[in-house]
């Protein structure tokens, strides 16, 4: 054997390298098929077309809906496209989670050294979404009236509602970790992207809190797309400390949740 | 002079599982509480049935899993706590799980494992290319990884957990799924890595042959205890000493009569075994016989010779007997008593 093994970096460069490339590698596999790349990106953006006519059409038939006109929505939308988007396209496996821990195949995560949750959520990218992030800004350049100052401003709340989302799916696949199946990742999904969709102003009451505070679904659209329209310095704290929160909050059920980890004996490559 | 520290020690190692909901909620003892201690540079294999706590064991020994009670120690670390230290040091291969991207060549996932234990790119690439020309693999890191075969992958998967030059190597069900060839071919590589670059091997399994193949000690596990811990060479004079002659002949014949003919011919140690003495239907007109040969009494070729003389054979296999029917003498020699 002629090559020693050779460690040439701390192990935090070490660990922000070995998250690169494998981010590197998730793109490359997703463009191994070109021509499926470019086809699924235009079908979700005629999908994300066909969302902004039917709000097209209903405000042009209604006007508004409690104070929510159409240069609203498109704001929306845009953010909400955006965010989803990079979490679902660029780190698809944090809807999968829940999959992961309950099929076992954590396992090939865990024999690496490399945090694994980072790790994880670089190693699959979904070009699907990664269609929602390319019609996010397109449709904010082009209908939400950009300007320097709300392009900072849009870019900066669809971090943080990236965040937030991103943690909120990870923090409902961990609990795959106490009851074993993923049905719970499932509902966390699904509840945060279809009250997303929707300014949560049009709800009311107990229903409105629960979008705030529960199922965040509030912080991922309607506040960041609100702060975009007129930016309120309280709003934005709050946008960043329950993101950052949820996101830590994620970050600590799943080394938790490891301790409790049974493996599993599915056939899978991720 | 002293003894070198072990590579993998375990103390009274145990997991449960918690399995059902509400009223059908009942705990599985999957580790029922081992202890052994692996020497390094040693070939162990860790064998055992479905279900009898092999995977359970080696997925502890890598960090994976934590246990519900005992200890482990593996070059000195605490798996479960120390899992990033001990996985820049030991390497692990799933046989049902991949490290490599599907729809990319090996060598793009070496990259990535490279970055991962961080390796520069010249040691990288010197290992890449010697454990390549080592297993007779290079001609395969630029295919894509959906192109090859169950047993090219099993090779470019144990080039992936080779790369960072691991002190211990871990391969849980390794051989699964692969054709006579690829096993031999994989068994091969083992002994290879062991003998020339002193990798300790720690190989999960529940074929015998790769026992008698690979290792130097094989510990035998079942209902998640060990049964039987003791060297190869050992075990081949007193549980691995029978073989199995599955013969097919092109024309009917009297397999009965056949039994009879051996245990004249050879005396005790050739037996025909129950299942397979068998007349295939009159329409096909062949039969098939099979006969368990005591290794230590007689040479396989002589009681060949023997079964020969009966007429045509279309088919012939010489196989080890079951794992289960090596778990059966383990529990009738005289020390399982002390365990009942």
């Amino acid at each position: 054997m002629t090559a020693t093994r050779s460690i040439t970096t701390t192990a935090a460069t070490t660990t922000i390298r070995g998250l690169a490339t494998t981010f590197g590698c998730s793109i490359r596999e997703t463009m191994a098929n070109r021509r499926g790349f470019a086809l699924q990106i235009s079908v979700m953006v005629v999908n994300d077309l066909v969302w902004l006519l039917f709000w097209l059409l209903f405000f042009d038939r209604f006007g508004s809906i409690r104070g929510w006109t159409l240069d609203d929505m498109v704001v929306l939308l845009a953010v909400l496209t955006m965010s989803v988007g990079t979490v679902l396209g660029l780190f698809g496996n944090a809807r999968r989670i829940a999959v992961l821990i309950s099929d076992g195949t954590l396992d090939a995560a865990l024999a690496l050294p490399v945090p694994a949750l980072p790790y994880l959520l670089v190693r699959h990218v979904n070009v699907l979404f990664v269609g929602d992030m390319v019609y996010g800004i397109v449709l904010f350049l082009a209908l939400g009236r950009p300007t320097p100052a709300r392009l900072a401003v849009f870019v900066a709340v669809c971090a943080f509602s990236a965040l937030l989302f991103g943690g909120f799916l990870v923090l409902v696949g961990c609990s795959a970790f106490a009851v074993g199946r993923s049905e719970v990742g499932d509902l966390g999904f699904n509840a945060i992207t279809l009250f997303a969709s929707y300014p949560v102003d049009v709800f009311a009451g107990p229903t409105k809190l629960f979008l705030y505070a529960v199922v965040p679904a509030g912080f991922v659209s309607t506040v960041p797309s609100r702060l975009v329209d007129e930016f309120d310095p309280r709003w934005a704290l709050a946008l960043a400390g329950l993101s950052i929160g949820v996101a830590a909050l994620a970050r600590h059920a799943f080394a938790r949740g490891l301790r409790h980890y049974t493996s599993g004996a599915v056939w899978t490559a991720r | 002079m002293d003894e070198p520290a072990p590579a993998i020690e375990t103390d009274n190692l145990q997991r449960t599982f918690t399995v059902g909901r509400r009223s059908r909620r009942r705990t599985i003892e999957a580790v029922t509480g081992i202890s052994f201690a692996v020497r390094p540079g040693e070939r162990l294999a860790f064998i055992g049935p479905n279900g009898a706590g092999k995977s359970t064991s080696i997925k502890m020994l890598t960090g994976i899993l934590h246990p519900t009670g005992g200890a482990a120690r593996v070059l000195g670390l605490v798996p479960w706590n120390d899992r990033l230290a001990l996985t820049r040091r030991i390497g692990a291969l799933f046989g049902q799980r991949s490290q490599l991207w599907n729809e990319l060549p090996p060598r793009d996932g070496y990259r990535m494992l490279g970055a991962i234990h961080g390796l520069d790119t010249a040691t990288l690439e010197a290992n890449v290319s010697d454990l390549g020309e080592r297993f007779a693999a290079a001609d395969l890191f630029d295919q894509p990884v959906r192109t090859l075969s169950l047993g090219q992958r099993m090779r470019c998967e144990l080039v992936a957990c080779l790369l960072h030059r691991p002190a211990i190597v871990f391969l849980d069900e390794p051989t699964i799924g692969l054709d006579l060839v690829g096993k031999q071919q994989f068994r091969d590589m083992l002994v290879e890595l062991n003998e020339t670059l002193g990798v300790t091997v720690f190989l999960t399994s529940h074929d015998v042959a790769d026992i008698e193949h690979v290792a130097h000690r094989a510990i035998v596990v079942n209902h998640g205890e060990i049964i039987h811990d003791d060297t190869v060479a050992a075990m081949r004079r007193s549980l691995l000493r029978t073989k199995r002659i599955e013969v097919t002949f092109d024309h009917a014949i009297d397999t009965t009569e056949l039994g009879r003919r051996l245990a004249r011919d050879l005396g005790t140690g050739v037996t025909m075994t129950g299942p397979g003495i068998r007349r295939e239907p009159k329409a096909s007109a062949t039969s098939t016989a099979t006969v368990e040969v005591d290794t230590g009494r007689h040479r396989i070729r002589t009681v060949l010779d023997h079964i020969l003389v009966d007429g045509r054979v279309v088919d012939l296999t010489v196989v080890d007997p079951p794992l289960e029917q090596v778990i059966g003498e383990i529990y009738r020699r005289p020390t399982a008593g002390d365990r009942s």
